[in-house]
């Protein structure tokens, strides 16, 4: 087992660190705290430049959250205190940071590691949709679509609607059963594919600590996978997700969570919002004990991450963290458009190329069609995700730039209506788990396109 | 806006309470109709500081302290008020993030948007167990129950508040959050469902006026 010490070390801070009402943490220390800093390191973000190509206001980024969360710390809901690190402890604390992991098994296995900005190493994919919601008779051949694709290097499950047609109920036998539903079902589908050994994120069918626990053993989530818990927004804890953390140290677990700020909420708008993801992930690490730190920021009225008010905040904060630490970052890509629809592939195109020219480790997904919408979400577009993090690696950020804002032209009109697409089914063969013709020809004719605007997908 | 409400409108943008009340108290006690206070100035203001938040010209903490600022300011002039002057709630509302469900910004979102819209807000927090709501909805003689779920596991809890609640007229439950749809709000036997902080208080609007 590892990190046991500094477990125990944040069980007591959550034991013994002042206690506070949580709508005042909400005000004083989050909101008030993120106003401080961004006018004392001046941060002030582009309203229009999406790729971020000043190195300096990276680095106030990542100085500012650093002396942000030094000053905020993470509230325990639970215990109802504030788990706090000095600004020495944090900076001790990330030198000691993973910058590389393995996952998966055998010729399945896939390395991680940190990047640097125009690094031309290709990031990782996680192909998956993300706890999308999709009928039983769909789960396989859906994730099959996914795991299929050469381009994929790791999944996760979409989510039942029901277990054996029951509601999904949290913390009662039905979500222990959902949990383990998904693990059987993930494993059959990358049998079937001939990537048994392919990691997996898990478990996002449950959301309770037993729920998730108890698929995560022998015969379930296995150590090499990615064992992945989400906190709370903004910046909370609770012993529930501390009890999963402890069960995924127990199992010395490859441990991957997140936190998805929301825009426009406590942190305000794009100023406070690069401070708040990249304080957010670097108390995943410090906090949370994370080998690798996720995030998804949200828009709050069309729940996606795809709008500027989201892509410019988040490649700045990982540009921040590529710059000033090692740890391995991973970006959700949200869009609002569907199977079937050119706007999910050009949204695909404007994250992917910003996400992997700012440093970022990992992208997940595409959570297609705001990851809401049952059984809309298809492995092609996990294909053309994983080309294009192949073919940015090739580019500077002055280019990923000019790249980006001809992508964003495409959809920008889109992002209010939200095209959701089709319906897996609908948009794939089930016998071949092939895309339908009319999907392919969509893929192809943005995939040309993109080409066209110096893409290289050779 | 007529002049004389300058200050005031400048206190409530800003969050200042302090100077939001007495601002309201020096006008009402220079002659100013209190009433009038409200129809003329706050409740113009509120609307247009949700029209601004639904367009993201300004956030969930500028919304959250507009609203606490006339929460001050009707608690402070309550006294110049006639008791049938006293009403200038919309409508009770008990909002809450359903069992199993730690997500509060969407709520948070919500909530501040109904406040600002005149509502009388309950706000009964996360991870709250269905026998909790229904029981504080009584209490607070409830218009209606906004419930938050964000996880499909948690929606079954939905659904148990609207099977307690039936047979009660008076009661309405409306619900949004990631994995509902209109569709499954219909299916459980809501009253309505809201996309988003948005939808929700178009909805609010259209239950309490029919």
């Amino acid at each position: 087992m590892k990190h046991t010490t500094r477990l125990l070390d944040i069980v007591e801070r959550s034991l013994r660190g002042p206690l506070m009402d949580e709508e005042d943490f909400n005000d004083q220390h989050v909101t008030q705290g993120l106003a401080r800093v961004v006018k004392e390191f001046d941060i002030k973000v582009s309203q229009d430049q999406i790729v971020n190509q000043d190195d300096a206001l990276a680095d106030r980024v990542w100085e500012a959250a650093v002396d942000f969360l030094s000053e905020c710390g993470v509230y325990c809901q639970t215990t109802n205190r504030v788990i706090e690190f000095s600004k020495k402890e944090i900076i001790d604390i990330l030198r000691y940071a993973p910058d590389t992991v393995i996952v998966g098994q055998g010729t399945d296995a896939v390395q991680e590691y940190a990047r640097k900005i125009d690094d031309p190493r290709r990031p990782l994919l996680m192909g998956s949709s993300i706890g999308t919601p999709i009928e039983d008779e769909y789960f396989i051949p859906s994730m099959i679509s996914y795991i299929q694709e050469p381009e994929v290097d790791v999944t996760m499950a979409p989510t039942l609607t029901n277990i054996y047609g029951y509601d999904i109920r949290t913390r009662s036998p039905l979500e222990i059963l959902s949990s383990w539903r998904e693990v059987e079902l993930t494993l059959e589908a990358m049998r079937r594919a001939g990537r048994p050994g392919m990691a997996f994120t898990g478990i996002g069918s449950s959301i309770s600590d037993v729920g998730q626990l108890s698929a995560d053993g022998p015969g379930g989530l296995r150590q090499t996978d990615l064992h992945t818990f989400g906190i709370v927004s903004e910046l909370k804890t609770s012993y529930e997700i501390l009890n999963k953390l402890t069960h995924i140290l127990q199992r010395d677990g490859v441990v991957d969570p997140y936190a998805n700020p929301i825009y426009g909420g406590l942190g305000g708008g794009m100023d406070g919002q690069a401070v708040l993801i990249t304080a957010a992930m670097i108390a995943l690490n410090v906090v949370f004990m994370a080998t690798c730190v996720g995030t998804s920021p949200t828009h709050p009225f069309n729940f996606n991450d795809t709008g500027k008010e989201l892509l410019i905040p988040s490649g700045l904060s990982f540009q921040a963290i590529a710059r000033n630490s090692k740890l391995m970052s991973n970006l959700t890509n949200t869009p609002v458009g569907g199977p079937g629809t050119k706007t999910l592939l050009y949204e695909c195109i404007a994250l992917t190329v910003m996400m992997t020219v700012s440093g970022g480790s990992r992208i997940l997904g595409p959570r297609s069609a705001t990851g809401s919408i049952t059984g809309h979400f298809s492995g092609l577009e996990a294909r053309f995700t994983g080309e294009l993090l192949t073919a940015a690696a090739k580019l500077d950020r002055a280019k990923a730039e000019e790249i980006v804002q001809k992508a964003y032209a495409k959809y920008e009109a889109d992002l209010t209506t939200q095209p959701y697409g089709k319906h897996f089914k609908d948009v794939y063969d089930l016998k071949t788990v092939q895309p339908t013709k009319e999907w392919q020809t969509m893929y192809d004719e943005v995939k040309n396109e993109a080409a066209g605007w110096g893409l290289s997908f050779d | 806006m007529p002049s004389q409400y300058d200050t005031l409108e400048k206190a409530i943008l800003s969050g200042d309470q302090e100077s939001g009340i007495a601002e309201a108290v020096k006008l009402i006690e220079g002659g100013q109709d209190p009433v009038l206070l409200f129809t003329d100035c706050i409740e113009p203001l509120l609307d247009d500081i949700g029209e601004k938040f639904s367009r993201l010209e300004i956030f969930l903490p500028e919304m959250v302290n507009a609203s606490k600022v006339v929460k001050g300011i009707h608690g402070a002039v309550k006294p110049y008020l006639k008791n049938e002057e006293d009403a200038a709630s919309k409508g009770k509302i008990i909002i809450a993030t359903v069992s199993g469900d730690l997500h509060d910004i969407g709520k948070n979102i919500v909530k501040a948007m109904l406040e600002v819209n005149g509502y009388d807000v309950q706000d009964l927090g996360v991870d709250v167990p269905t026998q909790a709501i229904v029981k504080q909805a009584k209490e607070f003689d409830a218009d209606i129950i906004a419930l938050s779920a964000l996880m499909l596991p948690s929606l079954p809890f939905v659904k148990d508040v609207v099977e307690y609640m039936e047979g009660n007229q008076k009661v309405k439950v409306i619900v949004g959050g990631g994995p509902v749809s209109p569709e499954w709000a219909e299916e459980a036997g809501t009253d309505g469902y809201g996309n988003n902080a948005i939808d929700a208080v178009a909805l609010v609007k259209d239950i309490l006026s029919s």
